[in-house]
């Protein structure tokens, strides 16, 4: 089975968002995903990319957030890498309504993909990944 | 991508048409806005989003406070919506059952509190 990826690397900033989402929407149109498969994952990504954002932020890190898109058959997935570190997201400390936003972004993720994964990054970072199927039907 | 507010009154309704995306980087310019309305002493509200090309978690959130902030001056706040990308977000997150959803402002401030 062919794979593809597209690489993209942003620095941190919120006003890049939006960026993403129009790079993600072209990527995944080329690759098949039907509209309502785009939304969700410009949803995804949006909402990944601005938890991963906030934790660079609050870390005071600059390095760029990293981003695969992957054509990989029938299936559209997102990597999204960031290397804030680890202790920046510990729950202790963080503001109420901070945790409360990035607790119910993450959720809307994980209701809107397949396949949703995260994790630490070896040498310190954090990863998360998820997929859309082409033509498949999604949460509604 | 930025986003775009225009204030008009319908009635003794606010009615406050969104365009463009909500997101975490312009959620806060929605949520300043509606805090001047409320402030200048609107309190029936209606957000009409027919213009919104796309809404995150952080939309959610601000126009969740929004609603808290027009119920505690006995207040309310409606949406407009008929897109269904955007619908499906308040779907999934239950809020269709915390905010009234109309199909367009015209039922919206005739469905919601206050007078026409």
């Amino acid at each position: 089975m062919d794979t593809s990826t597209v690489r993209l690397a942003l620095p941190p900033e919120p006003r890049l968002l939006g960026t993403i989402r129009l790079v993600v929407g072209i990527v995944a149109r080329k690759a098949g995903i039907d509209e309502e498969g785009i939304e969700d994952l410009k949803i995804a990504v949006s909402e990944t990319c601005a938890v991963a954002m906030a934790d660079l932020v609050r870390a005071g890190v600059t390095t760029p957030i990293e981003l695969d898109l992957i054509e990989d058959g029938k299936r559209f997935g997102i990597e999204v890498r960031d290397r804030a570190p680890s202790e920046g997201r510990i729950t202790d400390g963080f503001d109420v309504d901070d945790l409360d936003d990035r607790q119910f972004g993450l959720a809307l993720v994980g209701a809107l993909v397949d396949d949703l994964e995260s994790g630490p990054l070896e040498g310190g970072g954090h990863r998360t990944r998820f997929w859309v199927r082409a033509g498949a039907e999604t949460l509604d | 991508m930025d986003i775009d507010l225009k204030v008009r009154n319908q009635g003794d309704h606010a009615i406050l048409e969104v365009g463009g995306e909500i997101d975490v980087y312009t959620a806060p310019k929605l949520r300043e806005k509606l805090i001047e309305l409320v402030n200048e002493g609107s309190t029936h509200l209606v957000v009409d989003l027919e213009k919104v090309d796309f809404l995150d978690s952080t939309g959610l959130g601000v126009l969740v406070g929004g609603l808290k902030r027009v119920r505690n001056n006995d207040g309310s706040l409606s949406l407009v919506c008929t897109q269904d990308k955007i619908l499906k977000i308040f779907r999934i997150t239950g809020l269709t059952k915390v905010f009234p959803i109309f199909a367009s402002v015209d039922e919206a401030v005739a469905g919601s509190g206050g007078g026409q």
